[in-house]
C-alpha cells in the first residue's frame, strides 16, 4: 500500500529521532543498524509499490494542515529566537521577512481542500538515496562520533542523532510532497536541521558558519515563498501542476517564468551554487557525517531535485539557456577553485558544488538526453560523494589530518580505507563508472550550446587534475613504519557498502536508466530520450558507449596482473636517491653537502596564484550574480 | 561482434606494437642522425624490451606494476575503439584512464623524483585534455555525431574545416609523446632528465610493460591525427607519419621548458585557436557529410 509506505517514510525517521533521544548512548549502535535495515526495506518497498499520487483529503487533511501551519510558525519563531539570542541581525531580519511573507500567505491564500504526495520515478530514486545512503551515514557516525567528541570535549550526541534522523524525515517529505505549501515546510525544516548540525561544535566558528548557512538558505526560502505566492495567482498549488500548466507551450511558459525562476533561485541557494557557495564551505566545520549527509543524500540534493522537477517550465526557453550557462559556469569555477585547495574536505566541497552545477546545467539544456543525465548524475554523485566524505573522516581519525599532503603513504597505513577512497575518486572521473558516463551524456547533450560546452570541457579537465593529484598522493607508498589501524564494523560496513553500491550501480546503469530515468523524462518532457541499446551498451542519437567493454578491460587488467604477478617474483628495494641514500637512518633522507641529512619531501602543485580562492572568488560572485540577474530578466522579458 | 571483428581486433593487438616499435626505432635513428651519430639499429626498442623482460622484477611498492597493466590495457582498449570507429568522446575518456594509471603508478612508488614527474604530468592533463575534447566537439559539429564512422564516410576531409585544431593537436601530440620542449615528466632520450622522472622506480618487466604501452600509444596518437584525413587512408597515413616526424624534429631542436610555460601556451594560444575554430564551425554551420 503506497499510502502507508509514504506515511511510514516520514514517521519512521521521526520515531528513530525520538528513540535516539530516549535511549542511552550504549544502544545507538543497534539503533543505527535497525534504522539502516528499516530504511533500506522501506525505500525498496516504495519502489515496489510503484508510482502514483497519494491524496490527503478530509477529514485527515484539516489535522495535517494544522500540523503543517504550527510547524511553520515554530520554525520561524525558532529562527527569530536563536538569531536574537546570538545577536545575528541579518538572520533576524531575514527571519522577520519570512514571518511577514508567511502571515501574508496565511491570510491571503485560497482555502485548500486537500494535499497530495506525488510518487514518481524521480521521487523513488531520491527516497532510495536518502534512506539507504543517509542511514548508512548515520551508521558510520556511531563508529565515529565517540572519538570525535573525545577530542573536542563535547557531549551533544543526543542532539546530533535526533537532528540527523529528523533531517531524513524532512528530506523524505520534501521529495514526495507535491503540494507547494507542504513542500515549503519540509524545505525550511532541512534548512533548520542543517543549521543545528553545522553549529554542532558550539564554538564561535561553528555558530558563525551555522548562521551563514541559515541566512543564505533563508534568502533562497524567501525567493521560494514569493514564487509560491505568484504561482497561486495562476491557481497553481502543486509542483506537478507547474509542469502541467507550462507543458511545452511557450506562451504558458512565459506566464510562469518569473515564479519558476524564483523557485530555481531557492534551489540554487539550497544547492550552494555560486554566489551562495560559502555556506557549504563553512559547513565542513561540523563532524564528517554531517558533511557527508549534507553533500550527498540530503540538503544540496533538494535544490537540484527542485530544479530538475521544474524542467517542463523552462525546457527550450531563454530561461532554460540562462540556467544552463549559469550551472556550467559554477561547474568550471568551482572545479578551478578545487584545484587550488589542500584541505581534503574543501576539495570535496568545491567538487560537490561543481557537480551540482553540472546537474543544473544539464537541466537547463532541457533536452530529453540532458535531463536523463541530470537525474542519473544526482544518483551517482550521491553515492560517490558519501563514500568520499566518510573516507575523509576516517582518514582524519587515522592520520590526524585532512591536509592532502599529509595523506601520502596512506596506502601502507590503511590499505582497505585507501582502496575505498581511491575507488570513490576513480568513480568521480573515469569510465566505466556512473559519474563519468553521465558527464559524457551531458557533454554530448550540451554540444549544441557553445558557451555551455566550452565551460564543461574546461571544468572536466580541471576535475581530472584535482582528483588525480589526490588519488596519487594517497596511493603513494612511503618508507614510514606501518601504523596500527583499528577497523570498526560500524565504520567499515557503510564504507564497503557504498563502494559496492558504486560498482553495482555502474554495472546496472542501463537497467536503472530503463526502470527509473526513461519513464521520468517522459513525465517531464512528454518525450523519451532517443537512447537505445541493451545492457552493456548505451546508444544515443549522437554517440554510443559500450561500457561493458570498459568493465571487461578493467577486469582483464586485474586478471592479467594477478596471473603474471608470480611470473616475475617481485623483490622489494628502497627507492633511488642518486646514491645519496642514508642507510643508517630513515631511508627517506638525502645526504646533503654538509654531510648531514635532509628529508626529501615533494608536494603536489596547487596553482594557488592562478586558481586560489583570493583570485577567483570575487570574480565568481560577480559573474554568477550577473548570470542570475540575466536569468531573471530574460525569463520575464523575453 | 562477428568473426571479422575478432580478426581485426587480434590484428590490431599484435600489429600495433610492431608499428609502434618501428616508430620508436625510426625516432631514435633520426635523433641520432640529427646529432651526427650513427644511431642504434632500427629494432633497438624491441631488443630493449626483450632484455628488460629477462631482468629481475625490482619494485619499491609491491603493487606498482598493477598500474602498468591498467595503462597498457586501456591503451589497447582506446586503440581498438578508435579502429572500430567508436564514440570519439568516450575514446578520449578511456584514454584518460591509461594516462592517469601511469601517473598514479609513478606516484605510488613514493620516490621524490617520480612524484615530481607525476605532478608535472598531471599539469600536462590540464594542458591537453581540453584540446582533445574540443577536437571531439569539432567532429560532432561537422558530422552531427560523435561516432567516428561518420568521419570516415564523410565527403570532405575533417582537416579542411579544422586547420586551427590541427595545429593544436600537433602540440598535444608533442605533449603526449613527452617530447621536448614538453618532456619534463619523463623522457625517452636522456636530454635534461630529473633522473627518469615519473618512471624512476620502474625497471625490468614493469618498464618493459611501459615501453610496450608506449608502442601502442604511438599508434593511437598518430591514429588521432589520421582521423583528420580519414576519407582517404593513404593521405591520412602520410599526414600522421609527417606529424610524428615533425614532433621528432621539434624534440631535437628545442630545449625543455617550464611546465608553467606549457600551461600558458595551452590555455592561451592553443585553447583560443581551438575555440576560434569551433566558433567558426558553429556560425558557418559547415558540414562534411
Amino acid at each position: 500500500m503506497i499510502e502507508n509506505t509514504v506515511m511510514l517514510l516520514i514517521a519512521v525517521p521521526i520515531l528513530f529521532s525520538l528513540l535516539f533521544v530516549a535511549l542511552p548512548k550504549s544502544l545507538y549502535k543497534y539503533l543505527a543498524w535497525a534504522f539502516f535495515i528499516i530504511g533500506v526495506a522501506l525505500s525498496v518497498n516504495l519502489v515496489l509499490d510503484g508510482t502514483g499520487v497519494v491524496e490527503i483529503g478530509e477529514p485527515n487533511f484539516a489535522m495535517f494542515e494544522n500540523i503543517v501551519l504550527i510547524l511553520e510558525v515554530l520554525v520561524i519563531l525558532f529562527i527569530i529566537a536563536v538569531s536574537a539570542k546570538y545577536k545575528n541581525w541579518p538572520t533576524l531580519a531575514l527571519g522577520i521577512i519570512s514571518a511577514a511573507i508567511f502571515a501574508y500567505t496565511f491570510t491571503n491564500a485560497p482555502h485548500a481542500e486537500g494535499a497530495s504526495f506525488n510518487i514518481d520515478q524521480f521521487s523513488q530514486i531520491m527516497i532510495l538515496i536518502v534512506n539507504i545512503v543517509g542511514t548508512a551515514i548515520i551508521l558510520f557516525a556511531t563508529g565515529y562520533m565517540d572519538e570525535y567528541e573525545e577530542h573536542r570535549h563535547l557531549n551533544r550526541q543526543k542532539t546530533f542523532y535526533f537532528t540527523m534522523s529528523f533531517f531524513l524525515a524532512a528530506m523524505n517529505g520534501l521529495v514526495m510532497a507535491d503540494t507547494l505549501g507542504w513542500l515549503f515546510l519540509f524545505w525550511e525544516l532541512t534548512t533548520l536541521c542543517s543549521f543545528v548540525l553545522i553549529s554542532y561544535n558550539m564554538d564561535e566558528e561553528g555558530i558563525n558558519n551555522g548562521f551563514r548557512a541559515l541566512a543564505l538558505n533563508l534568502v533562497g526560502g524567501i525567493a521560494f515563498s514569493v514564487g509560491i505566492i505568484l504561482l497561486a495567482t495562476n491557481d497553481i498549488a502543486t509542483l506537478s501542476g507547474i509542469g502541467v500548466y507550462a507543458g511545452t507551450d511557450a506562451a504558458a511558459m512565459a506566464v510562469v517564468a518569473l515564479p519558476v525562476a524564483l523557485l530555481c533561485i531557492g534551489g540554487f541557494a539550497k544547492s550552494a551554487q555560486m554566489p551562495f557557495q560559502s555556506w557549504l564551505l563553512g559547513a565542513m566545520v561540523a563532524p564528517t557525517p554531517v558533511s557527508a549527509l549534507l553533500h550527498s543524500s540530503t540538503m544540496v540534493n533538494a535544490g537540484v531535485f527542485l530544479v530538475v522537477k521544474l524542467v517542463p517550465a523552462f525546457a527550450g526557453s531563454s530561461l532554460g539557456t540562462a540556467i544552463a550557462v549559469y550551472g556550467s559556469f559554477t561547474f568550471v569555477m568551482c572545479s578551478a577553485l578545487a584545484l587550488s585547495q589542500r584541505n581534503a574536505k574543501r576539495v570535496l566541497a568545491y567538487s560537490t558544488i561543481a557537480n551540482l552545477g553540472l546537474i543544473i546545467a544539464s537541466a537547463g539544456i532541457g533536452t530529453p538526453l540532458a535531463v536523463a543525465a541530470a537525474i542519473m548524475l544526482i544518483l551517482f554523485h550521491a553515492i560517490s560523494k558519501a563514500l568520499l566524505f566518510l573516507c575523509t573522516g576516517e582518514i582524519e581519525h587515522t592520520i590526524g589530518s585532512r591536509d592532502i599532503e599529509d595523506m601520502s603513504g596512506l596506502v601502507k597505513k590503511a590499505p582497505l580505507l585507501t582502496t575505498l577512497a581511491a575507488l570513490g575518486m576513480v568513480s568521480m572521473l573515469l569510465p566505466p563508472f556512473g559519474v563519468l558516463l553521465t558527464k559524457w551524456v551531458s557533454m554530448e547533450a550540451a554540444s549544441s550550446n557553445p558557451i555551455v560546452i566550452v565551460f564543461l570541457i574546461l571544468g572536466s579537465a580541471l576535475t581530472t587534475v584535482y582528483y588525480a593529484k589526490w588519488m596519487g598522493t594517497i596511493l603513494s607508498s612511503s618508507m614510514d613504519k606501518n601504523a596500527v589501524h583499528h577497523k570498526k564494523p560500524e565504520t567499515y560496513f557503510p564504507l564497503s557498502f557504498l563502494g559496492l553500491a558504486i560498482v553495482a550501480t555502474s554495472i546496472l546503469v542501463f537497467t536503472i536508466y530503463d526502470y527509473f530515468i526513461r519513464p521520468q523524462v517522459e513525465i517531464l518532457l512528454n518525450t523519451a530520450p532517443t537512447v537505445s541499446g541493451q545492457a552493456g551498451q548505451f546508444t544515443s542519437e549522437i554517440g554510443a558507449f559500450a561500457y561493458a567493454a570498459i568493465f571487461v578491460a578493467l577486469a582483464l587488467a586485474f586478471v592479467i596482473y594477478f596471473a603474471t604477478r608470480n611470473m616475475f617474483t617481485p623483490r622489494t628495494a628502497g627507492y633511488y636517491m642518486c646514491g645519496e641514500n642514508n642507510m643508517e637512518m630513515d631511508k627517506l633522507m638525502f645526504r646533503n653537502g654538509l654531510c648531514s641529512y635532509d628529508k626529501s619531501s615533494v608536494s603536489n602543485i596547487y596553482l594557488q596564484n592562478t586558481f586560489g580562492e583570493s583570485k577567483l572568488t570575487t570574480l565568481g560572485y560577480a559573474i554568477s550574480i550577473i548570470l542570475i540577474i540575466i536569468a531573471l530578466a530574460g525569463g520575464v522579458l523575453i | 561482434m562477428n568473426m571479422t571483428d575478432i580478426l581485426i581486433a587480434a590484428l590490431v593487438i599484435f600489429v600495433a606494437p610492431i608499428i609502434g616499435c618501428l616508430y620508436a626505432g625510426i625516432d631514435r635513428k633520426i635523433t641520432a642522425r640529427l646529432q651526427g651519430r650513427v644511431g642504434p639499429p632500427l629494432l633497438q626498442p624491441y631488443y630493449d624490451v626483450k632484455k628488460l623482460l629477462s631482468k629481475d622484477n625490482m619494485v619499491v611498492n609491491p603493487s606498482q606494476n598493477f598500474y602498468v597493466v591498467v595503462y597498457v590495457a586501456f591503451l589497447i582498449l582506446s586503440l581498438l575503439m578508435l579502429v572500430f570507429r567508436a564514440d570519439i568522446l568516450m575514446i578520449i575518456f578511456v584514454y584518460t584512464v591509461s594516462s592517469i594509471a601511469l601517473i598514479v603508478g609513478g606516484m605510488s612508488t613514493g620516490s621524490p623524483y617520480a612524484r615530481v614527474g607525476s605532478s608535472r604530468e598531471i599539469m600536462a592533463i590540464l594542458a591537453y585534455e581540453p584540446i582533445l575534447i574540443l577536437y571531439a566537439l569539432a567532429i560532432y559539429l561537422l558530422t552531427g555525431t560523435f561516432k567516428l564512422s561518420a568521419v570516415v564516410d564523410a565527403s570532405t576531409p575533417l582537416l579542411v574545416y579544422t586547420p586551427l585544431i590541427f595545429i593544436a593537436m600537433i602540440v598535444v601530440l608533442n605533449i603526449k609523446l613527452k617530447k621536448s620542449p614538453f618532456d619534463y615528466s619523463t623522457s625517452h632520450h636522456a636530454h635534461q632528465e630529473l633522473v627518469k622522472g615519473m618512471l624512476t622506480e620502474y625497471s625490468g618487466p614493469g618498464m618493459a610493460g611501459i615501453e610496450i604501452g608506449h608502442f601502442y600509444e604511438y599508434v593511437f596518437l598518430t591514429g588521432l591525427i589520421f582521423v583528420f584525413w580519414a576519407v582517404n587512408p593513404l593521405i591520412g597515413l602520410i599526414i600522421s607519419a609527417a606529424a610524428f616526424f615533425f614532433v621528432t624534429l621539434i624534440d631535437n631542436i628545442t630545449a625543455r621548458v617550464y611546465w608553467q610555460w606549457m600551461l600558458k601556451l595551452s590555455w592561451s594560444v592553443l585553447l583560443i585557436l581551438s575555440i576560434v575554430n569551433i566558433a567558426f564551425l558553429y556560425f558557418s554551420e559547415a558540414t562534411i557529410m
